[in-house]
């Protein structure tokens, strides 16, 4: 790599940094409305019918909201591949990313797909996105246990990018609104598709590309 | 008055003999006696003029223009003059414009049908009403006590009598202006001239347009789901929720809801303060609405949920 090249990919990691801790903090304040426990509030306020007719549903609700902080943050510093001078801290941050989603984010996240708003074709989007991030975050964890850390690098990524649907979402969101003002279910259908598929198609842009 | 006492002393003696469902017939004549006796309340004349007077109140004032500046024009608003009773030397009601409430006292002028109605005075928009009446409508001018506080200090009022009816199932008519012309918001938009590809910006305002929704879906006569309300925009719900009130003649404070009920004919503002009129339905329809509006002003256009 030249200098120059150097240079620019570092400025571009930096970029990233701090556009990623910009997107968790909002993240972290969404979060941070759930607590104190609080059965009507935020998007509790318009999934009424489904906290009174099912009595587990606010159980995967708060553990997708509560774990999905979590697996955002150490997804994230797993991610950047560095110990930071700490004994084996990739491998933690990334067992509790993995261990996080497959126990608990991604079973309760496909269960609320089942429900999500928007009708037939924002669930379906949802308990696919739902699937495919438990499967890419599995295929990641036994590639790495195999010691083939090219393919468990390349299948991170993917999980990382279904991962981080939950915050290009709510980006498409914001945009989709700002331009066309639809009525929010209709936003909602979009942007449920719009917020992985572009995601995972640049991944898969930049593995076939053998940047990843 | 001793041969009263001593009539019903006889007929209560009488009463003790007979049997108890006789007594009780005597006891509650003696009742009705006795209240006629040292009755303080006075006799309510003219019941037939009760009712609401409901009209064109308008005067000439300064009015200032969407381009900031101010001339003299003639400034219409809507009344609603409540009369609730007459005595002899007594009126008492209300009058209602763009939901402000006020109550007044009066004089009825049996010889003229006239009437002199004071507001209270401890308001800025309060005066002295002068209205004549002729079968079902009311005529007349108004004047305000401080003339210096208001942009039009003489009005004059054209009202028609109405009846207040509740109806669960009215709606705004189908050929409603559905746009709300008092929430316009400022848009910076770009625009880039062909020829000399400069571009500039500039600011448009733009009006929240409701939907056919508003037609379709009736607060007061059946239970909501979250379900038929989730997709509607803000717009829409507020006035789905409204028309619960207007139906029971709520007075609107805000102009966006008096301009959608005052162009259908049913709605008629009553009171200021309708709560306690709501039925069942109409207030878990209220709660549900509110919460979604309250979503929808959080979140509709935040990152988020």
């Amino acid at each position: 790599m030249t200098p120059i090249k150097k240079n620019i990919s570092n400025s571009l990691k930096t970029l990233l940094i701090i556009g990623f801790g910009y997107f968790f903090w909002l993240m972290l304040k969404i979060t941070l409305e759930y607590i104190p426990l609080n059965t009507n509030v935020s998007f509790l306020m318009i999934k009424q019918t489904e906290v009174t007719e099912r009595p587990e549903y606010l159980y995967f609700f708060y553990t997708h909201v509560y774990t999905s902080i979590f697996v955002l943050f150490t997804g994230f510093l797993a991610i950047l591949r560095k110990d930071f001078g700490l004994k084996s801290f990739h491998k933690n941050a990334g067992k509790i990313y993995i261990f996080l989603i497959l126990l608990f984010a991604a079973p309760s996240g496909i269960y609320m797909g089942i429900f999500a708003n928007g009708g037939f074709l924002s669930k379906i989007s949802f308990v696919i996105l739902g699937c495919l991030w438990w499967f890419s975050t599995y295929k990641a964890f036994n590639l790495a246990q195999q010691k083939k850390f090219k393919e468990h690098k390349q299948w991170m990524w993917r999980s990382f990018a279904l991962t981080f649907s939950a915050i290009t979402l709510r980006i498409w969101k914001v945009i989709i609104v700002y331009l066309f003002h639809p009525n929010p279910m209709d936003v909602y259908q979009i942007i449920a598709w719009l917020g992985w598929i572009p995601n995972l198609l640049l991944i898969e842009y930049l593995i076939s590309k053998k940047h990843l | 008055m001793k041969i009263v006492k001593l009539s019903l002393i006889s007929l209560f003696t009488i009463s003790l003999v007979a049997c108890k469902k006789d007594t009780k017939t005597t006891d509650s004549s003696k009742d009705s006696l006795t209240a006629k006796k040292d009755s303080v309340v006075i006799p309510e004349i003219h019941k037939e003029y009760y009712g609401i007077y409901t009209g064109e109140f308008a005067g000439k004032g300064m009015i200032t223009s969407e381009d900031g500046e101010e001339y003299e024009g003639d400034i219409y608003k809507k009344i609603a003059l409540k009369i609730n009773r007459i005595t002899k030397d007594s009126v008492y009601g209300q009058s209602i414009v763009e939901g402000n409430q006020r109550s007044f006292r009066g004089i009825f002028n049996e010889g003229s049908s006239s009437f002199v109605l004071d507001e209270p005075g401890n308001d800025n928009t309060d005066g002295r009403f002068e209205v004549k009446l002729k079968s079902d409508s009311m005529t007349g001018k108004w004047t305000a006590f401080n003339k210096s506080a208001v942009k039009a200090p003489s009005k004059t009022l054209k009202l028609i009598k109405k009846e207040f009816v509740y109806n669960p199932n009215f709606m705004l008519d189908k050929n409603s202006d559905l746009i709300d012309w008092e929430n316009p918001k400022d848009f910076v938009e770009k625009y880039t001239d062909e020829e000399t590809g400069k571009t500039e910006t500039y600011t448009s305002s733009k009006n929240r347009v409701a939907s056919e929704a508003v037609f379709k879906i009736n607060a007061s006569t059946q239970k909501l789901t979250e379900k038929e309300i989730k997709n509607l925009r803000k717009l829409d719900m507020e006035i789905i929720k409204n028309a619960v009130f207007a139906r029971h003649g709520y007075a609107f404070k805000k102009q966006t809801y008096r301009n959608f009920f005052e162009q259908t004919d049913w709605y008629i503002p009553v009171s200021d303060n309708v709560d306690n009129e709501l039925s069942a339905v109409e207030k878990d329809n209220v709660a549900l609405l509110n919460r979604f509006i309250k979503y929808a002003e959080d979140k509709y256009d935040q990152f988020g949920r």
